[in-house]
């Protein structure tokens, strides 16, 4: 479904990604984990067209997406909940759901059922639902994670990546929105996740990489990484 | 300076100077005369524009200031030339503080409006002030006679001359001091050079006031060479031909803007004699189209990108034949010049000189002082600026508060720092550590709560006082000055060491001699503590991503702060990198220095830190020693999110 | 206190003007974090196009094709001056290049219309209106509702369809509009088109009521500039009050002091906000993230 082929990606003069290949099949759920700087946001940023891949290839649905801009590769089928959420804060949840499906609102991807999936997407998170008429910007950290989730499943997406759908939530809200990626996983979505709790991410996973410095030095089924005892040092708490 | 430099700036000067009788026709002279006034205020508008990135629209009213501050005390009082050209000089100076203090508190297309805003009252000013400016009908004054000689247009020559010179001289040394280091500094990074204790908006001030009085010199001088002034001239349009002067000629250079000058004097000739602009136009037209078809066959550009170029120059050349009358139509090619200049030139008329040069003699371009010090161990420390005293605990923060609109990004979070310990801040990302770090280098001011440092109040200071207090820092996104050398960087770290004033910089006192030196040294060794030293004359944006968080350490440590904040020092170093860092750190702490750590490398953090605190959610969920830290239960899952009973 | 009510009076409809200029950098602003410097002049094309256009028809249909051409001007300025800038990250350059643009436009205009003011026919009878010995023209009626309903319409707009929703996401972030497959580069032509669209619009409403020439346009954009940071750039009230505000001040002060002098109060009052509060009476202020 999405093929990344020796992706090299830079800020400036400096290189961050020194040859990334990836490959994420259909209706599974495959994460990228490393540590902080390693490159995993960037990695994502340059498969959805937020930055400009130096070289490399990515392809999606066995279409060439390389270089296209940001707002292209959405309307070709892939949908990006960044990290940090990014809502958009003076609109409505409802608004901000909406614009989600931009494309099937307007030209670029099947119309469908928008007004059911919105519907859908109330089911999934009934803490949105209780706000839809509510500015985004004045909805708790946890809330703007399920719409950012929720906003970017509305593209009625082929690929979704998440980048750090836990950072700065509490433990509970966390578990929810794992709980929420293995619906998902469920329903067949298609999904590249970031996560900083490597242990949950591997568990959610079909296939895992580990990201280290801007190559990749390990990758794998999600099962064979977690008793990986490199990647359990590293990556899963060392206490552990 | 090199003596090719010297001997070089020795024979233009010669050269200017015979230049009158070469073409002794008055008309010549007087034209040489306005070329050097402009030059002079277009040195102080680059110090403005060039160096510290702003567009100001306010330099023909402060020229306006200059011109009128000198005719007004001459009309109205007699003063003499010689006190009326530093009076004013001072007022045009005051003027330029007077619009400062307020506008520079904003900067970019908030600025360049309200320069314009600036220049248009003044324009209503000398208008309206009648009893002072005669208004519209301008002020009439002769120029000086000295020991019963008049001064004549060609001795005129030689006055204004002797200012530029002067001029030159002044602006190279405060560019190449540490004032000129700091303007550089607050253009590349404002947040760090605020984080480094020099106040940007201080220095941008500084460098307004600056222009501002140069802008007055050049303008005095521009009263006496036309021996009438009325309010019109200091206008809108003259305002943009400065502007088209500096970019076009090359900003952040000398020469830069005396081509400029001799660029927008020349050019309302050329457009007066339609016959000349013919043969102009057609041969630029034909330079483009050369150009282009070298840069095609060469393959440096596309047809696309040559297309707009091509097609303004030859619209341009066949205007000329069409037009009839030339000066009805100045400003379109004003505006179209500097179109031109922004798009094709950016760096200017030097700038693509510099290219080419660049190109095949790379040696004799030298964008950066070479710094030959070599550090050693012995200079790496000095003592605080501030002795600490404190005892016990050297920052405390009680109950802080940092809201963004609905969000609590820290929510009543309590740290103590004790006196020369390592303390560790960790916690899942977005769990508030960083805003802490901003909260508590001034970045942020807390909606609530209270910190202390070293026995004093600092909630709510300024950025840069905090960093003068004794605090410095290290960014989680490394904020070096990319277009400055390494050794430069830290330089800019030590600026506090720099005690001399302007006048010492003009005059290279050995005051000022002196504390360069030690300077040097000082930034050396700290490139050799952090093991840089090879690469001190290196551009910063060029170093790799891990020698760049070593370099933010050196230029933190310059600041010879009692605290220094460490933001995720060891992302995206390589395991032995790491090892070194630890040691650093180490060493650090041995002389006295207390350490806040944020990081995410578990080993880095449970090797040195005495206590650890950890944020989750932004709020303190733990504190303790590593190993109590470790196995508290809630940072346990914390850390490991909902996967502890997954898993 | 009658000639204060006047005075008043007047300056309501000046201070609409203002308001509907400053409305058009705030469009662009949102979207780009970009300012047309020529935005006066854009309000300058639009009266004489206007004033060339009556002679064939009447005022009423002519509002449109000016709409129409404030538009393309629009376009124009943002392709060639702030869409190049944008992509090289220049803010330096397109402060220039707006600047430039702006010259450009006002010598050519010189050049087609003459230096002269022009006299700009009015749509609607010239004899006063009397309300309780307050003499208020109808074409100042006109200016202020105009004004108003130009405003509304293109909030309605923003608020209502999705394309006005996508503008207002790309103000918000535009990045994280880019991901929702909106084209954020035509989202800016947009807004500048609309922007000179509404400077336009405020030309032809503002040209029956004062002179109309080449030079128009360069004060009336500076103190709708004044008016926006008065008003904060990110407040669609602000720059009504502000507008207000700095029309009064204006009219106020040509009488009670000299015609001369009635510039000053404005920019005056602009170096004051920005002294005090740089984020504008009704701005909110943004915390930048390190």
């Amino acid at each position: 479904m999405l093929e990344i082929q020796n992706l090299h990606a830079a800020y400036g003069k400096v290189e961050v990604l020194h040859g990334i290949s990836l490959e994420v099949p259909k209706g599974k759920v495959v994460t990228l984990i490393g540590s902080n700087g390693a490159g995993k946001t960037t990695t994502m940023r340059a498969i959805s067209g937020m930055i400009k891949p130096a070289s490399g290839r990515l392809s999606l649905n066995g279409i060439d997406i390389t270089g296209m801009s940001s707002n292209k590769i959405a309307r070709s089928g892939l949908a990006h909940s960044p990290e940090g959420r990014r809502v958009f804060a003076t609109l409505s949840v409802t608004d901000n759901l909406l614009l989600g499906a931009f494309p099937r609102l307007t030209f670029g991807r099947p119309r469908g059922d928008v007004e059911g999936d919105l519907k859908r997407i109330f089911d999934l998170f009934p803490r949105l639902k209780e706000r839809e008429n509510q500015l985004a910007g004045t909805l708790s950290g946890g809330e703007q994670q399920m719409l950012a989730m929720g906003r970017a499943l509305m593209l009625n997406p082929d690929v979704l990546l998440l980048d750090e759908p836990s950072m700065g939530l509490a433990p509970l809200l966390v578990e929810e929105v794992f709980r929420i990626i293995r619906e998902l996983k469920s329903r067949g979505i298609t999904m590249l996740l970031v996560e900083q709790f490597a242990a949950a991410a591997l568990n959610v996973a079909d296939y895992g990489y580990v990201l280290e410095n801007g190559h990749i030095s390990v990758h794998g089924p999600a099962e064979q990484l977690k008793n990986d005892p490199a990647v359990r040092e590293a990556y899963l708490g060392a206490a552990h | 300076m090199s003596w090719i430099n010297k001997i070089s700036i020795v024979l233009a000067i010669i050269v200017a100077a015979v230049l009158p009788t070469i073409w002794p026709n008055p008309y010549y002279v007087h034209l040489m005369v306005i070329i050097g006034i402009y030059a002079i205020l277009l040195l102080g508008l680059d110090i403005v524009v060039g160096y510290v990135g702003e567009v100001s629209l306010g330099h023909a009213a402060l020229f306006g200031i200059g011109s009128y501050t000198a005719g007004v005390l001459h009309f109205q009082l007699a003063v003499p030339f010689l006190l009326a050209v530093p009076a004013s000089i001072v007022v045009t100076a005051f003027f330029g503080a007077l619009l400062a203090l307020p506008a520079l508190r904003v900067n970019g297309p908030y600025l360049a409006m309200v320069t314009l805003a600036f220049g248009t009252i003044i324009q209503i000013l000398i208008n309206e002030m009648t009893f002072l400016t005669n208004g519209p009908l301008g002020l009439s004054i002769r120029k000086p006679i000295w020991f019963g000689h008049q001064i004549t247009g060609a001795d005129y020559y030689y006055i204004v001359l002797a200012a530029l010179v002067l001029t030159l001289f002044v602006v190279q040394r405060i560019l190449k001091s540490h004032i000129g280091r700091a303007f550089e500094a607050l253009h590349d990074s404002p947040i760090a050079t605020d984080c480094m204790g020099v106040s940007v908006y201080g220095y941008k001030v500084y460098a307004f006031v600056l222009s501002a009085g140069i802008a007055g010199l050049a303008g005095s001088l521009f009263t006496y060479s036309e021996e009438y002034i009325s309010p019109n001239t200091y206008n809108f349009e003259l305002t943009i031909l400065f502007l088209l002067a500096v970019i076009m000629g090359g900003r952040k250079t000398r020469i830069g803007p005396m081509l400029g000058a001799i660029i927008i004097v020349m050019l309302p000739n050329v457009l007066s004699d339609i016959e000349l602009f013919r043969t102009i136009s057609t041969g630029i037209a034909v330079f483009t189209v050369a150009y282009a078809v070298y840069a095609v066959t060469t393959r440096q550009g596309t047809v696309r990108q040559m297309l707009l170029p091509l097609l303004v120059t030859l619209v341009l050349a066949a205007s000329g034949y069409f037009m009839e009358n030339i000066t009805e139509h100045r400003l379109t090619i004003f505006g179209v010049m500097i179109l031109f200049v922004v798009y094709y030139l950016p760096n200017g008329i030097m700038g693509f000189l510099r290219r080419i040069v660049l190109k095949y003699r790379p040696q004799w371009i030298h964008r950066h002082e070479i710094v030959a010090e070599l550090g050693d161990d012995a200079h790496v420390w000095s003592v605080p600026d501030h002795p600490v005293n404190a005892s016990g605990y050297l920052l405390e923060a009680k109950n802080i508060l940092m809201q963004f609109g609905g969000l609590k990004a820290l929510n009543e979070v309590n740290l103590q720092i004790t006196k020369g310990t390592v303390h560790g801040l960790i916690g899942p990302n977005g769990s508030g550590k960083s805003t802490m770090m901003n909260v508590l280098t001034g970045i942020y001011k807390p909606t609530a709560g209270k910190i202390e440092f070293n026995r004093k109040n600092i909630t709510g200071a300024s950025p840069s006082s905090i960093a003068a207090a004794g605090i410095a820092r290290t960014f989680q996104n490394v904020q070096l000055f990319g277009e400055m050398t390494a050794i430069e960087n830290v330089l800019v770290g030590l600026h506090h060491t720099y005690r001399h004033s302007l006048l010492d910089a003009v005059f290279h006192t050995p005051r000022c001699r002196k504390e360069k030196n030690a300077a040097r040294l000082r930034a050396a060794s700290l490139l050799h503590f952090v093991g840089l030293s090879d690469l001190a004359n290196e551009e910063a944006r060029n170093l790799p991503y891990g020698k760049q968080r070593l370099l933010e350490i050196a230029r933190a440590l310059a600041l010879n702060p009692s605290l220094l904040l460490l933001d995720e020092p060891a992302a995206g170093l390589t395991a032995p990198d790491i090892k070194e860092l630890i040691a650093m750190i180490n060493k650090i702490r041995e002389h006295g220095l207390t350490v806040i750590l944020i990081e995410h490398h578990m080993d880095v953090v449970m090797s040195i830190c005495d206590t650890v605190t950890v944020l989750d959610f932004g709020q303190k969920i733990a504190e303790g020693t590593a190993a109590e830290v470790q196995s508290d239960e809630k940072v346990i899952e914390a850390y490991l999110g909902g996967s502890v009973e997954a898993a | 206190m009658e000639i204060l009510a006047q005075l008043i009076v007047s300056g309501i409809a000046l201070g609409m003007i203002y308001a509907v200029i400053a409305f058009g950098y705030q469009l662009t602003f949102a979207t780009s974090s970009t300012l047309n410097f020529g935005q006066g002049e854009a309000l300058m094309l639009g009266a004489l196009v206007g004033l060339s256009l009556v002679g064939y028809m009447n005022y009423w249909l002519m509002i449109p094709l000016v709409l129409i051409f404030g538009a393309m001007q629009g376009v124009f300025v943002e392709r060639v001056a702030v869409l190049p800038a944008l992509k090289t990250k220049s803010e330096f350059g397109w402060i220039m290049t707006t600047i430039s643009l702006a010259i450009i436009f006002k010598n050519v205009a010189e050049n087609i219309w003459g230096r002269d003011d022009l006299t700009f026919p009015s749509p609607l009878p010239t004899s006063p209106l009397q309300f309780f010995g307050i003499r208020v023209l109808p074409m100042e009626i006109l200016v202020v509702f105009g004004a108003l309903a130009i405003m509304l319409a293109v909030e309605i707009f923003n608020r209502k369809s999705i394309y006005g929703k996508a503008v207002v996401a790309t103000s918000n972030d535009r990045d994280a509009a880019g991901l929702m497959g909106i084209n954020t580069g035509m989202v800016i032509t947009f807004s500048y088109a609309l922007s000179s669209m509404t400077a336009a619009f405020a030309g032809v409403l503002v040209a029956p009521l004062t002179l109309t020439g080449a030079t128009m346009g360069v004060v009336l954009g500076l103190k709708a500039f004044a008016v926006a940071i008065i008003g904060g750039l990110n407040s669609g009230m602000g720059v009504i009050v502000g507008g207000l505000l700095l029309g009064i001040a204006e009219t106020t002060t040509g009488y009670y002091i000299s015609t001369g002098y009635k510039d000053v109060p404005g920019l005056f009052l602009l170096l004051l906000v920005l002294a005090i509060k740089p984020a504008g009476m009704f701005g909110k202020s943004v915390i930048k993230k390190v």
